[in-house]
């Protein structure tokens, strides 16, 4: 995994904001995020990684049938690009497989985003690992 | 629509007059204002006016002052000539007096300061060479007592550290002679020996309260010129005749050989036409007004946004600055979805800046890095209006609901956040 290819402020980067074209779109726009009561959302696993004390923490939501995410929530408590990072990994993960779901990385999160400035890639890490988290509680209940 | 700026404390929008006598120094022939032929002259003139302008605005003499490119350096050259010694600083100094302290001084206490940023001057140990307290700091807008620091050092420390009279660094400030690094260190020594100095950064502070350094009787002072509405790349370093002193540049006679390099003749007619606008618009009493913008501003967040709180003091605190947390709501997120909707804002931690570090200044005063990530930094000018607040009103309360909303951490009633302000 190459840190160094994900360090770059895009192109699409616009000539007003610091983030790409797309993170600025997932942080203005996210998706499938959980407003409000967790309880709302009847998940079948959830993962939560960081600690906001670090600025970053990242609770993911599971729901899984026949081994496919049908469906996915998260909550975060972060930067622009940590609230970026979640909605597109939840995105990328809807429909897959838990295997699959799992291979999605961080670098595969960036290259989504458009790029990441390299004191942000830890964001795409954190989101990875608090989906990691879920489906490793998925499999020990299931 | 025009955006609405809160975040002067950063950098203060160019005054049209500092724009116009810079436009109008660029036109002129000038030359090296250190050449003996007439543009030369003509430049040292505008440098000789500016000085006089500058010392004005803090009743100090136009030879105490000296210009640097700006607040970093002139706070940089006050360690350094105090490197090896004895060194006090408050916990929320600027990381320019922070990082050459810890560098460069041979024993450094870092003053510890309340929840609000206030440093103790009895914790002030009696054998410390030099005391470096910000007159007002640049995250909480903290009015630090720096009167009272020199007081305590004077009458405290100093006759304990000798009876003897003062033995000051040169016996004339204006005609320094070079001396090699083991005379400085002699020089430096003796003149420690028997009294603690006093620098202050103000840079916060100038123009926006009174500044008066024969009163402080302090013995260096710090501010830059883009603070007020001047350029950036241009500062002060005020020096009290007498006081020791060592160059951080060398190699040139320039500044009275205290600070060698061509003078920067365009910046510095800019800096001296903001301290003249400054001087000229009675702009401490100016800020008066701003200061009542300031409080509305907290009352009505302190209402409207569920909660919450505020970091800077509400008695001794710059007129134009206010540092409020927002639990469970992230300082980066609020100030990116508040610069969407044209309202700029400061944030503590300077996140998207490149530092992912909690702000030094809110976990010194609040000792939670929680409070330090969720904190947002609104400092305004002389231009902030009533309208103005009223546009933060309109957009500020949603968007941190929002986040609160889909935040990991849960404020206590999290599911009726939209009414919870009520």
């Amino acid at each position: 995994m190459s840190e160094v290819k994900c360090d770059v402020k895009t192109n699409d980067s616009g000539p007003d904001w610091i983030y790409s074209e797309i993170v600025k779109e997932h942080f203005l726009n996210p998706r499938n995020f959980l407003m409000g009561d967790e309880r709302l959302f009847e998940s079948d696993a959830t993962g939560i990684v960081g600690n906001p004390i670090c600025g970053d923490q990242m609770k993911m939501y599971i729901k899984v049938q026949d081994d496919i995410i049908t469906d996915i929530r998260w909550k975060t408590y972060g930067c622009a690009s940590a609230i970026a990072s979640t909605s597109a990994l939840s995105e990328i993960v809807k429909g897959k497989n838990l295997d699959d779901a799992l291979k999605v990385g961080p670098t595969e999160i960036t290259e989504y985003l458009g790029g990441l400035p390299k004191h942000k890639f830890h964001c795409s890490v954190l989101g990875h690992e608090a989906l990691a988290a879920a489906i490793e509680n998925y499999r020990k209940i299931a | 629509m025009r955006s609405v700026y809160l975040d002067h404390a950063a950098t203060s929008p160019l005054l049209p007059e500092v724009k116009a006598k810079m436009l109008e120094v660029m036109d002129l022939e000038l030359g090296n204002a250190s050449a003996l032929h007439r543009p030369g002259h003509s430049a040292k003139r505008i440098i000789d006016d500016a000085r006089e302008q500058v010392a004005r605005l803090i009743n100090a003499s136009p030879e105490e002052i000296i210009f640097t490119s700006g607040g970093s350096e002139s706070n940089n050259t006050v360690i350094n000539i105090f490197r090896d010694h004895k060194i006090t600083i408050s916990a929320i100094e600027h990381p320019s007096i922070l990082e050459p302290a810890r560098k460069f001084a041979k024993e450094l206490v870092l003053l510890e300061v309340d929840k609000y940023g206030f440093i103790q001057v009895d914790d002030i140990p009696h054998d410390t060479d030099l005391v470096s307290v910000m007159f007002a700091n640049n995250e909480l807008g903290t009015i630090e007592p720096v009167a009272d620091i020199v007081k305590h050092v004077h009458s405290k420390v100093a006759p304990l550290k000798s009876e003897q009279n003062n033995v000051h660094f040169g016996k004339n400030q204006n005609t320094p002679v070079w001396v090699s690094r083991r005379q400085e260190l002699r020089k430096l020594s003796e003149a420690t020996r028997h009294r603690t100095y006093v620098h202050t950064d103000a840079t916060q502070a100038i123009g926006k309260v009174k500044l008066d350094v024969r009163q402080l009787d302090v013995d260096y002072l710090t501010f830059s010129a883009h603070k007020i509405g001047g350029p950036t790349g241009i500062g002060v370093l005020y020096v009290k005749k007498d006081s020791p002193y060592r160059p951080l540049i060398y190699g040139g006679h320039q500044e009275n050989q205290r600070r060698a390099g061509t003078m920067n003749t365009i910046a510095i007619a800019g800096l001296g036409a903001a301290t003249k606008w400054a001087w000229d618009n009675w702009s401490c009493r100016q800020y008066e007004k701003v200061a009542i913008l300031r409080d509305k501003l907290r009352e009505r967040i302190l209402a409207e946004v569920p909660y919450s709180s505020v970091n800077s003091p509400v008695e001794k605190c710059l007129p134009n600055l206010l540092n409020m947390s927002f639990q469970a709501a992230e300082g980066e997120s609020i100030q990116l979805y508040l610069d969407v909707e044209g309202v700029i804002v400061g944030t503590g931690s300077a996140c998207a800046a490149g530092d992912i570090k909690p702000s030094h200044v809110l976990m010194a005063a609040r000792h939670d890095a929680e409070v330090a990530h969720s904190s947002i930094r609104f400092s305004l000018g002389l231009n902030t209006t009533e309208a103005d607040i009223e546009r933060v009103m309109t957009v500020l309360p949603a968007i941190v609901k929002r986040l609160q909303g889909i935040s990991t951490v849960q404020v206590a009633d999290v599911v009726n956040a939209e009414h919870s302000n009520e």
